[in-house]
């Protein structure tokens, strides 16, 4: 943002003097041909600095090509050098002089500009302060939230990071910088995979790969002879997906840095759990989690993430038990917003509609990118029980324009989010979210509707497949 | 609040991940060729209404994604669906193959009676084509009621034609159906 900034001043000085000179040419129609050239508004930079220079040419002044920098102390400091030069040029030696009367006019309408366009340049030079001192506040937050996770927190993990003091610190977000190692270790590796593991299973589906791209019959025989439990085969479907993956970033696609990333870890996972796959919705996981980490380790995070039993209930597309989770959330959706509940209800509005997409991709897919990895820090905090609690908290931001809303538009909206979606709104929404419904939490009564599932199954055996 | 319309009809869209079928749906909601794709988790959703003979139809599409493994989850969908667009891409064989198995899930879970339609799409790679319009004339000559068309999703101007022109056709359908019901 910071190297931006000249360029972005330089600009609006620019439009400035564009607009200054737009106004000359309307006052005095004939007057503006000097130098035989009218001045282009294309131009209008150049034509300025040219005519400047030839200005200080005349008054004896060294003349410099401003530099960015001066521009900006310029800016700040007006001088409005080039009107100067138009306004009190003589005329050509070819044209008869100018009468005093008109000139003394000249001069009138020329300083009230330079009070006018001080005066907007002040303003602006005060918004501008005031921006970036917003800015520098917002950047040193988070320069010492980076020192409180780097020489406090992260070395004396195992004790901290439950502690009311890091939990604030967390909700507040995670500064990029160390987000990848926090949610690495809140993650966890309860499945001990090491990066060997991880050469070993990219290596296998290297050889798929190739044996895929080879021969059409070879590969049909060779899957023919694997049950239909393995989905080694969905490996065709990755190079499909990837390329659909964050398509606005542009740094996934076939020749983007990320590309090759990307492909190994969503390759190498389906060879280490061929009975999960590839499932679509993991690209958008494994890509945020490349954007953090680097690739083995974003692999161990990816596949002990994919191992949580909620992700493991939408990967495996367990249908009865994702049910189970729609209607946990539902219990919680009713105690925290009964008007939208019964306004879902009456328009038949299903939270598997909405659900699906946020759940498989962890929101990565529905909100911004930074906004999503906000959701991702506190999820890695609290658990499956905050992708739920997120949910409510955008029903709830939105429950006004929601309950005007019919089915379909409420469909429509809910699974396409606004894109301006405002983090802060969205957290303090969040906030507000009771994960406690009759004094039962979310583990609670997700157990109980499980309990209740599995012995309607056993009660009635005739609908078990 | 009065009706914007005169009948509403709910369309599936089903057929293999990666045939484009959100492209589609999106060239005939907003009439515009998105370059970008993304792919469909779960179910999309897009509203259009058109003016058939005098009367204001409202459509809604829902959009499906294609993976076999959301199967269990997509055919949940079809039912109430009033007609169920089958896509598959004119240069991946095996998309058209598994038209069969689309045509199996409407069996199994859609309504009876629901209109069908056969689109292939990506009409635009000629060059690259593996499905033939006969072949597929052959295959789905059963099914006299369904409408074949190839439409290209990126040709623009008349490349929105094809589709809008056969769903009418498939909604007038349902249209008889709904006035005699």
């Amino acid at each position: 943002m910071m190297a931006i900034s000249p360029a972005l001043l330089f600009m609006d000085r620019n439009l400035l003097a564009r607009k200054q000179s737009a106004r000359l040419d309307k006052h005095n129609d004939l007057g503006w041909k000097l130098f035989g050239k009218a001045p282009l508004r294309e131009n209008a930079q150049k034509d300025s600095k040219r005519i400047q220079k030839e200005y200080e040419d005349k008054a004896g002044r060294p003349s410099k090509p401003p530099s960015p920098k001066q521009n900006v102390r310029k800016n700040l400091d007006f001088e409005p050098l080039s009107t100067t030069a138009l306004i009190l040029e003589d005329r050509p030696a070819n044209l008869p002089a100018k009468p005093a009367e008109e000139a003394q006019k000249h001069r009138q309408q020329y300083e009230e500009m330079v009070v006018q366009a001080k005066k907007r340049e002040l303003k602006e030079a005060q918004r501008r302060k005031k921006q970036l001192e917003e800015r520098c506040r917002v950047e040193e937050s988070i320069g010492n939230a980076v020192l409180t996770w780097n020489n406090e927190i992260l070395p004396n993990w195992e004790t901290m990071w439950c502690s009311r003091k890091v939990r604030d610190l967390w909700w507040q977000g995670i500064p990029p910088s160390v987000r990848g190692k926090v949610w690495s270790l809140a993650i966890g590796n309860e499945l001990n995979i090491t990066h060997e593991l991880f050469d070993i299973c990219l290596a296998r589906a290297k050889e798929r790969w190739r044996s895929l791209s080879t021969g059409g019959s070879e590969v049909e025989n060779e899957d023919a002879g694997f049950s239909a439990a393995d989905r080694e085969a969905s490996l065709e479907l990755i190079k499909l997906d990837i390329s659909r993956t964050f398509p606005n970033l542009c740094i996934f696609q076939q020749g983007g840095p990320y590309h090759d990333m990307l492909h190994s870890i969503l390759g190498a996972y389906t060879c280490y759990r061929p009975d999960v796959g590839y499932v679509q919705g993991m690209s958008f996981i494994a890509a945020v989690l490349i954007l953090n980490l680097d690739t083995a380790d974003a692999f161990i995070a990816f596949s002990n993430l994919l191992n949580k039993p909620c992700q493991m209930a939408f990967f495996r597309v367990d249908h009865g038990l994702m049910l189970t989770y729609f209607a946990a959330f539902e219990v919680f959706f009713e105690e925290n917003l009964p008007k939208l509940f019964a306004h879902f209800k009456k328009n038949n509005l299903t939270p598997d509609i909405y659900l699906i997409d946020w759940i498989f991709t962890l929101y990565s897919k529905s909100l911004p990118l930074d906004l999503a990895c906000r959701i991702w820090d506190v999820f890695c905090r609290d658990g499956e029980e905050f992708l739920f609690r997120t949910a409510l908290g955008i029903l709830k931001l939105f429950e006004d324009i929601l309950t005007k809303m019919d089915f379909i538009h409420m469909a429509q909206f809910l699974t396409r989010l606004p894109e301006d979606l405002p983090a802060e709104e969205l957290f303090a929404s969040i906030a507000t979210i009771q994960m406690q419904s009759r004094n039962k939490k979310w583990a609670q009564v997700l157990t109980a509707l499980q309990k209740d599932s599995r012995e309607m199954e056993k009660g009635s055996p005739s609908l078990r497949h | 609040m009065a009706k914007a319309y005169d009948h509403l009809f709910k369309l599936l869209l089903i057929g293999d991940s990666g045939v484009g079928k959100t492209c589609l749906i999106i060239r005939f909601a907003e009439d515009n060729f998105n370059n970008t794709y993304i792919s469909t988790i779960g179910i999309d959703f897009k509203i259009r209404t058109v003016d058939i003979e005098g009367k204001k139809i409202k459509l809604q599409v829902w959009d499906t994604a294609g993976q076999e493994r959301f199967k269990t989850i997509t055919t949940a969908y079809y039912r109430g669906a009033m007609g169920i667009i089958l896509v598959y891409d004119i240069t991946d064989e095996k998309s058209f193959e598994n038209i069969q198995n689309w045509m199996k899930s409407i069996k199994e879970n859609a309504s009876a009676g629901v209109e069908r339609l056969l689109l292939g799409n990506k009409c635009d790679m000629e060059a690259k084509r593996k499905v033939q319009k006969e072949q597929a004339d052959k295959a789905f000559s059963s099914l006299a009621r369904d409408i074949l068309l190839k439409s290209g999703g990126r040709r623009s101007g008349n490349g929105n034609k094809p589709p809008s022109t056969d769903l009418k056709t498939c909604d007038k359908k349902n249209t008889n159906k709904c006035s005699l019901g």
